[in-house]
């Protein structure tokens, strides 16, 4: 029986973690990434520390990247899927690496770990995205602190306080978005955490509704980054950004605690932008013909039972292509993912065998 | 105990004796002052099934509580009327601390219906409509009576039902005639009068704008303003 032939769409945690663990049960396994490099949002990113353990993004990644590219699974950087169609004796796929011809695969079953995309904050023009340089969103926030320069980018100095806004582009009907992105607060935690433990001079504030953080980020995160890092929480959401005097932000809120209004400066404002499902997701649902849930990410079979498996049979899911979730998730996923497409290419092979005899 | 900072105390749970007694020791003076209890024992549902059943009070279930609202709100920041707080108001309606909100008849109805809140509010809670519609709660309570906005808002009804579009004119004047403010003057209002008509933004008296047919239309409205309480 000849190796099953397997593709996985998409290089992050979720699909690394699919194309190496079906390399090392034998299959012939195609891993195409749109990106020049491996690794996913993270690394396109340039996210600094992982949460729960605060360890740099490489420590993390890396081990899963070199995993993948000494399986044996054939890399397909730069590339995208030009054309999908399902038939009987398997996918045939169309796979153009940029500015190269288009090569033709077929495949016994498929992987689709296309992965997520940070919301955009220019839609809540209230906190002022893109007009005050001192907004600033989680990606640009992640960038600086893996880089190790923390300035205010209005003025090049060191910030002194800095705020974070949880919820933007989450559980908001405004924007239309109504799920929780389920990282923001462990994220924005997390980065308050690593500021002061780089710079304890400044004074850290985040703004919440709740704080989820669920499972054991409540006390390796939330609980420790009152306790020895002396983070403080603000209950309230900032209604709007204004500018202050020399040049500082002014968050206007309600702390519902004190049932006050509060209108108190801040050198810097980190939104917590929430997830959506990326282009690529989107784009290959479509290519598909995979169907979307409400939230407009990829449809699992059945959410509580059947969660890797889509509404097509043969092509599986992994990771946040199916909504929000952390890397641990989106690794998980990607080997039970595995397990499936492998299994699901192992009957068809068998079936195909009783017929021609 | 000698009560200090009694600044902190909300007034109405000051209880002072000219004369206190404990035990037959006299405790009058320093000690004669007592705080009322505040123990919230029991929460109601009588509030928030009113507010929720008129049109305008419905979304009310939405609210979680966030302070997005009272954090732009005008009355509340710009005004600085710290009594005014939306999100407080939804809070008592929804757990029915009666005693509480009846505190707030003095300010509920300042609302300015700039709407910001509606327009930020997360959870699409009509905040404004909201607001007026526990005050419309709280005055068939008989705990506030008629204030300068609800006869507004009586006098706009009753404007609009004439002929189905308002008459901006004839409202202002019959309103500022009724609470006599002194700012809109006789000299104020000519002058504004003459540029709004001339300029054509305002038709008024014989001349105002009428909706087709409203006649048959106006019963119906007022059926339905009737009906559904205090809009
Ligand atoms: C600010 C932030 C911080 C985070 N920090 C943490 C943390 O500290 N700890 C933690 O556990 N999790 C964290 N996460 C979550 C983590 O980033 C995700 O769980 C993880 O990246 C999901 O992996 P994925 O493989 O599903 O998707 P992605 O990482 O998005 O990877 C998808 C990949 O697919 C590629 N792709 C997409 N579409 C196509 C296509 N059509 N064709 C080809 N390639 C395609 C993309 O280029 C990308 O490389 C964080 C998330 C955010 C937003
Ligand atoms: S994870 Fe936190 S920041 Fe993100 S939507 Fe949920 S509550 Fe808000
Ligand atoms: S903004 Fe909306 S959800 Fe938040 S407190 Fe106000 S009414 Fe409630
Ligand atoms: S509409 Fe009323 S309650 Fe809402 S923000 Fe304006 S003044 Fe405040």
């Amino acid at each position: 029986m000849s190796s099953p032939r397997i593709l996985v769409v998409g290089g992050g945690p979720a699909g690394l973690s699919a194309a190496c663990d079906l390399a090392e049960a034998g299959a012939n396994v195609v891993l195409v990434e749109e990106e020049g490099f491996l690794g996913g949002t993270p690394k396109k990113l340039h996210y600094s520390l992982i949460a729960p353990d605060l360890k740099p993004v490489q420590e993390v990644l890396d081990p899963l990247v070199r995993r993948v590219e000494q399986s044996g699974v054939e890399v397909m950087l730069n590339s995208e899927v030009a054309s999908f169609k399902g038939s009987g004796d398997g996918f045939h796929v169309e796979v153009r690496r940029k500015g190269g011809p288009l090569e033709s695969h077929v495949f016994d079953s498929v992987i689709a770990a296309t992965g997520f995309a940070h919301w955009d904050p220019h839609k809540k023009y209230e906190y002022g995205y893109g007009v005050y340089p001192d907004v600033l969103d989680f990606k640009d926030f992640e960038r600086m602190l893996s880089e190790d320069n923390l300035r205010r980018p209005s003025n090049g100095e060191t910030p002194k306080r800095i705020a974070w806004l949880l919820c933007v582009g989450s559980r908001d009907k405004q924007v239309g978005k109504f799920y929780c992105c389920r990282m923001g607060c462990v994220v924005s935690i997390k980065q308050a955490m690593e500021v002061r433990q780089k710079h304890p001079e400044i004074d850290t504030y985040v703004y919440y509704m709740d704080i989820r953080t669920y499972g054991f980020w409540e006390d390796k995160v939330y609980w420790r980054s009152m306790e020895e890092f002396n983070v403080k929480f603000v209950r309230g959401r900032i209604g709007s950004i204004n500018r202050g005097e020399d040049g500082r932000l002014v968050a206007m809120a309600e702390d519902t605690i004190l049932q006050r209004p509060t209108e108190v400066p801040f050198d810097m404002l980190v939104l917590a932008t929430g997830m959506e499902a990326s282009r690529g997701t989107v784009e290959f649902a479509k290519l598909a013909g995979l169907e979307l849930e409400e939230h407009g990410f990829i449809k699992p079979l059945q959410s509580d039972s059947l969660p890797v498996h889509t509404t097509v049979e043969g092509i599986f899911v992994a990771g946040t292509a199916t909504g929000p979730k952390a890397i641990p998730d989106s690794v998980s996923e990607g080997s039970a993912a595995a397990m499936k497409a492998l299994n699901f290419a192992r009957r068809k092979a068998v079936a195909e065998r009783q017929q021609t005899r | 105990m000698p009560i200090h900072e009694k600044n902190l105390v909300d007034k109405n749970r000051l209880l002072v004796k000219e004369e206190a007694k404990l035990d037959g020791l006299d405790v009058s003076g320093q000690w004669s002052t007592f705080i009322e209890q505040r123990i919230l024992g029991d929460y109601s549902t009588d509030v928030l099934d009113a507010v929720a059943s008129t049109p305008a009070g419905k979304t009310i279930v939405n609210c979680w509580q966030c302070g997005t609202c009272t954090a732009g709100c005008c009355m509340h920041t710009d005004f600085g009327l710290r009594e005014f707080n939306p999100r407080y108001f939804i809070y008592l309606a929804q757990k029915g601390a009666e005693d509480e909100l009846k505190k707030y008849a003095p300010v509920i109805w300042r609302c300015v219906t700039c709407n910001k809140c509606v327009e930020r509010c997360p959870k699409g809670v009509r905040v404004e409509e909201v607001v007026h519609s526990i005050e419309g709660y709280m005055r068939s309570k008989g705990w506030m009576g008629d204030t300068p906005a609800s006869r507004w808002d009586e006098a706009f009804v009753k404007n609009t039902l004439q002929t189905g579009v308002l008459d901006e004119l004839a409202l202002t004047r019959s309103y500022v005639s009724r609470e006599k403010l002194a700012e809109f003057n006789n000299r104020f209002m000519l002058r504004m009068a003459l540029k709004l008509v001339r300029t054509g933004r305002i038709r008024t008296g014989p001349l105002r704008h009428r909706v087709k047919g409203w006649e048959k239309v106006r019963g119906v409205a007022k059926e339905i303003l009737e009906g559904g309480g205090d809009g």
